[in-house]
Order: C-alpha cells, then sequence, then structure tokens
C-alpha cells in the first residue's frame, strides 16, 4: 500500500479531507489507509486531473471499496482521455472481478471498455469462469447477453455452453433463462425442428427432476412463441401427474399445466377442478388461496 | 400462532445506534449508500411509530449537502450523483414533510436528463448503466414531486420498455430477455402503478401468471426467495410481498408463516433484522422486515404503502396534495 505523503510523485498534491459539515449522520471515521488515498482522490478530482497517478489512485480506492461508483466513473474518463492501451484493464478487470464476485459497478465499467475495444475475445470465456464460481450471478449473466447482441454470437457456442451447464444442475434456472433468450430472442421465427429440440430437452429435464420449475415454465413459453397449445404437452403432464392414479403423481407442475389443458379444451373443466384440488389440499398446500383462486376462474366460466 | 414478537423498541434502538459506530470500517465503507441508509432507517422508524427518533433538521441538512448543482443527489457529500440516492433524499425529504427545501426543478431536470430518447429507459447516472430499477426511481421521484406530467419526460415510452422486459414465466427481468427476478418486478410492477396503466397495460391473464410466479417464491420455511432455486430472504420478502400487493393477490401467500418466518430473522438482542436467521442484521433488511411485517397487517405498525415503501399516510398526504392544485 503506497503512503501517498511521503511518495514524491504525489508531493505537489494538497489532500482534500471528506467535508463532512455539520451533519451528525453523516460524519465518517475512515481507516488511515482508506483516508488517505482517498483525500489524494479527491485531490485529483477536483483539479479535474487525467493522469497515470490518478489511474493508481483509483486502483487503490477500488481495491479497497470496489461499490465506490464514483471512482469507477472517474477512472473510466481518465483512461479514456489518455487513450490507456483498454485490453491491459481488462486484465485488470478479470482479477477484480473474481475476487468481488458481487460487485455490479465493475461489469456497467467493464462493457464501456469492451463496446471501445470492439473485440469480444475471450470474453464469453471469461463469463465462464465466472460462473464456475457463481452460475446464477444476475450482472454477468444480463453482461453475457449484452456480449452476444453487440457482438452477435447467436451461433458461436451458446446453446452448446448451456447444455453443458444444465448437464451440470438441470435446476439452473438462470441456464434456462438464457437458453430462451439464445432460442427466441432473435426478431426471426424460429423453424418447427429447433421447436421440437426444445421441447425434447425440456422432457429429458423433467424425467431427471419432475419437481423442477425451469423446464415446466420453459416450455409454457416455447409453445406460446410456436403458437401450439398446451394440450401438445398433455401426455407428458399426465405422466408425471395421472388424475387417476393419485399415489403415481410425482410433479405439482404437472398438475399445473394439466388443470390449463383441461380447462382449455372445455368439456374437461372436471378434471382441472381434480387437479387443481390436489393441488390446494396435498401437493402445495401452502398456495391454497392461489389454486382455489384458478378454480373459482374455472367454475365462473361454465 | 409464531411464539416470538416484534422487538419495537429494541428495533429502534438500533437503528438510532447506527450513526455512532462511525469507529467501525464498515460504516465507512458503505458511505457510498449512505443517503439510501438515512430513507431505510428513517422509514422503519416510522412504520414502528417512532418517527422523531432521528433529529429532523440534521436529516435535512445531510440531504441538502448531498445534492449536486446538476439537481441529482450523490450517496454522501463527495459522492456523484446518481438516481438512486436522488429517489431516496426525495424520499426522505417527503417523510419528513421538507420537499419545499429543495429546488424541484433541478430535481426534475437532472431526472429528465437521464431518460433514453430511444428505448425510454433510465440510466443511473451520466455513464448510462440501464435497468429497469432506473425507470421505477425516476417515475417514483417525480411523483412525489407531483411532477409526472411535465413533458420533459415520456411515461409512455418508459412503459413501453418495461412491457419488454416482461418474460414468458410472468415475471420481469433488469433489460429485455433478462432472467425474471423479484426486484425487478417490484421496480416494474411499481412503475406501471405510478403511471396510472397496470390494468391497461396487463391483461387479467397475465396479471394472473406474475401472480403465480410471485407466490410461487415461498419457500416451506415461510420465507420468500427472490429468484427459482435460490435461498429466501427478507429483502425479497418485500420484493415479492410488495408487488403481490399491488397486483391485488397479496393473499396468495400463506400469511402466517412469513410473519414467523420473518420474525426469526430479528437480532433479540441487539435489535435490528437480518436477511435470514442467525445472519448479522443491517438496516436494508430491517426497513424491509418492517415493511413487510407492515403489510402483513401486523399489530401495532404504521401502513406501508407498498408502491413507495414508505408510510401510507405520508404518501396519501402528498400525492393528495398535488390532486388540489
Ligand atoms: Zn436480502
Amino acid at each position: 500500500m503506497p503512503l501517498y505523503s511521503l511518495d514524491p510523485e504525489w508531493e505537489d498534491v494538497v489532500p482534500l479531507p471528506q467535508d463532512d459539515g455539520v451533519q451528525p449522520l453523516a460524519q465518517i471515521a475512515y481507516t488511515e489507509e482508506y483516508t488517505e488515498a482517498m483525500s489524494y482522490l479527491r485531490a485529483v478530482m477536483a483539479k479535474d486531473e487525467m493522469s497515470e497517478r490518478v489511474l493508481k489512485v483509483t486502483e487503490d480506492v477500488i481495491e479497497m471499496n470496489p461499490a465506490h461508483y464514483t471512482v469507477w466513473l472517474y477512472r473510466a474518463k481518465t483512461l479514456f482521455a489518455l487513450g490507456k492501451d483498454l485490453v491491459e484493464e481488462k486484465n485488470f478487470l478479470n482479477d477484480m472481478a473474481l475476487r468481488h464476485q458481487k460487485n455490479y459497478q465493475i461489469w456497467h465499467h467493464r462493457q464501456l471498455i469492451m463496446d471501445r475495444i470492439d473485440d469480444s475475445t475471450g470474453e464469453t470465456e471469461f463469463t465462464v469462469t465466472m460462473f464456475e464460481k457463481d452460475c446464477k450471478n444476475y450482472h454477468v449473466w444480463s453482461y453475457r447477453q449484452w456480449l452476444v447482441r453487440r457482438f452477435d454470437l447467436w451461433d458461436k457456442g451458446e446453446i452448446e455452453y448451456i447444455d453443458t451447464l444444465l448437464e451440470q444442475d438441470v435446476r439452473n434456472n438462470s441456464a434456462w433463462n438464457h437458453r430462451f433468450f439464445v432460442v427466441f430472442g432473435r426478431e426471426e421465427t424460429v423453424p418447427k425442428d429447433i421447436v421440437d429440440r426444445e421441447i425434447r430437452v425440456c422432457e429429458d429435464a423433467i424425467f431427471i427432476a419432475p419437481q423442477n420449475l425451469s423446464p415446466w415454465s420453459y416450455v409454457r413459453g416455447v409453445l406460446k412463441k410456436a403458437n401450439l397449445p398446451l394440450s401438445t404437452f398433455e401426455k407428458t403432464a399426465s405422466f408425471y401427474a395421472p388424475l387417476d392414479n393419485p399415489d403415481k403423481i410425482r410433479s405439482s407442475h404437472a398438475l399445473d399445466i394439466l388443470a390449463d389443458i383441461y380447462a382449455e379444451k372445455g368439456e374437461q373443466k372436471e378434471r382441472a377442478l381434480i387437479a387443481l384440488d390436489f393441488l390446494a389440499k396435498k401437493y402445495d398446500p401452502i398456495r391454497a388461496n392461489y389454486w382455489n383462486y384458478r378454480a373459482g376462474l374455472i367454475k365462473a366460466s361454465s | 400462532m409464531a411464539n416470538s414478537l416484534l422487538h419495537i423498541d429494541k428495533h429502534v434502538s438500533y437503528i438510532q445506534s447506527l450513526d455512532t459506530r462511525k469507529d467501525r470500517l464498515d460504516y465507512h465503507l458503505t458511505s457510498h449508500l449512505r443517503l439510501s441508509g438515512v430513507y431505510w432507517g428513517l422509514t422503519a422508524l416510522h412504520l414502528l411509530n417512532h418517527p422523531t427518533a432521528l433529529p429532523r433538521d440534521a436529516t435535512i441538512e445531510f440531504v441538502k449537502s448531498c445534492q449536486h448543482p446538476n439537481g441529482g443527489f450523490g450517496a454522501s457529500p463527495g459522492h456523484d450523483a446518481h438516481i438512486l440516492y436522488t429517489l431516496s433524499a426525495i424520499q426522505i425529504l417527503a417523510t419528513v414533510d421538507a420537499l419545499g427545501s429543495v429546488s424541484k426543478t433541478n430535481v426534475v431536470s437532472y431526472v429528465a436528463g437521464l431518460q433514453d430518447k430511444d428505448t425510454g429507459c433510465f440510466a443511473g447516472d451520466e455513464w448510462g448503466e440501464m435497468d429497469t430499477r432506473f425507470i421505477y426511481c425516476a417515475l417514483s421521484t417525480l411523483s412525489l414531486l407531483g411532477e409526472l406530467k411535465n413533458p420533459a419526460i415520456d411515461v409512455p415510452k418508459a412503459i413501453s420498455y418495461i412491457l419488454q422486459c416482461l418474460n414468458p414465466d410472468g415475471g420481469f427481468g433488469m433489460a429485455p430477455s433478462a432472467e425474471s427476478h423479484a426486484g425487478q418486478i417490484f421496480t416494474c410492477v411499481g412503475a406501471l402503478v405510478i403511471a396510472g396503466v397496470l390494468k391497461e397495460e396487463m391483461s387479467p391473464d397475465q396479471i394472473d401468471l406474475l401472480g403465480d410466479w410471485l407466490c410461487e417464491r415461498q419457500l416451506p420455511n415461510g420465507g420468500l426467495n427472490g429468484r427459482p432455486e435460490k435461498l429466501e430472504d427478507v429483502c425479497y420478502s418485500w420484493w415479492v410481498l410488495s408487488s403481490l400487493a399491488m397486483i391485488e393477490k397479496l393473499h396468495w401467500i400463506d400469511r402466517d408463516k412469513l410473519v414467523e418466518f420473518i420474525l426469526s430473522c430479528q437480532d433479540d438482542e441487539q435489535g435490528g433484522i437480518a436477511d435470514r436467521k442467525g445472519d448479522m442484521a443491517d438496516v436494508f433488511h430491517t426497513v424491509f422486515g418492517v415493511a413487510g411485517l407492515s403489510l402483513l397487517g401486523y399489530e401495532g405498525l404504521k401502513e406501508v404503502d407498498p408502491v413507495y415503501c414508505m408510510p401510507k399516510e405520508i404518501t396519501e398526504s402528498v400525492l393528495n396534495g398535488y390532486k388540489l392544485v
């Protein structure tokens, strides 16, 4: 840790202490290192200085407190003003991101940098490294979607990567969401063989974990996008929730979709009510009010 | 039912004590969200029926010291303006009945300047990070200032952006195609309600599907999570619950179990509420725990407004004040 007051590079700078004024709610006692770095940063910011040493002090402050959004902004401004090699900045960001998993200011900063670099080499690979630590990191997923759109990576291994993730954990809802984005996120209509493949992927996932919500939600989305009726999935749903053999019911989500399928068909409303009754009384009683509401809608429509 | 009770007095002294712990590094390291911290503490105190537990004049002075010449507010003096803290500032001033102490025109022009005229979304600050949360911050701020109809803001465009973030599972994400997330749902539904277009823009079926997604978040231990397959958390409990309240489906979750869950996250000795049982309490989870209990009709608390996360009598009087003019 540099001691700025002893560093000749900083001797022309008069540090600017935090001005807390008269606000009893905001008086702050800092640790010494942080206080010093911040007071030098404040001093250079006050002069709007853009220099190498600004990069250094922002790096120190970010290291101690990566959530300090003002410092990130000033760092980006300085990097651009100095025309710095942004690939080097990327290496710094990789290291920071891995050590500060929860920080999100960093991902916005990275987006600004990558937009300027205009070359996505190594980027999806880096998100994979992040996902190895937390495969549901919301801001990293959102960054990955930005990458796909910005650099046209739709057909560059996204589906294959999702397949691997779902093989590792079929309950990873973030991966399911990204899958939907990659398959249906472009303007064009999706060909029938892809729709069939997606339905199959859901069936396989449900076979592994029938009580996993994600593929049940996903298949509803697929059918809707493809303009297919929910009953396309009736056979699969009945397999996991045979109404005539209640002991064999293995998924509340199967009951849920069956209730919709039967209600849609009109003449089988009774069966829809049976499915909802199972849900309210036995398979998902914590949400009994919701299931009873659905039953009420069906009764009111007949 | 629950054998535990809400420790009102302990929570009040916990919140009051936050300001005096300045010798600790974590106090300092959170200066980047200080203004929001004041809003959380103040709102919790109001809901706990101790509205004067923080000094009013000093609170107003602090808020004013965070304002920039461009009209926006930073988290603390010396921090850049950001829409998150601008909303916190306006919420605090509305709560202590001091909206007149800052220039409205300034704040409105700051907020208006953050809207992307092409997409309708709002950026958080001058660097343009876009997120549905910021639309909520913008509309909430403007409505508390009575400036929702200001021609500098394109509300219909902001709403159309929000609708692009609606997912096939019924929820909303931070951007088009981003995963549904309880926090983002709160901001999207809140924005629709503030703009007065929830029922115009969402069909009954869409509202039901959203309600389905939301009440699906309740876990057997009574707590709610923010996304499928994640852990329960007091703050997510609030975002899910307030969203359910806004679409009038609050009764779709098991009330008693959630009350019990929130109470179990209290620090029984020092006061304060944690994200989940056994973790360290903080002011963020304290306000959302108390607000959640208020929304569930827990005895002895002031009624909370699910749209603004502020005392309902305050939002009502502020908003009604604009209607009269
Ligand atoms: Zn939380």
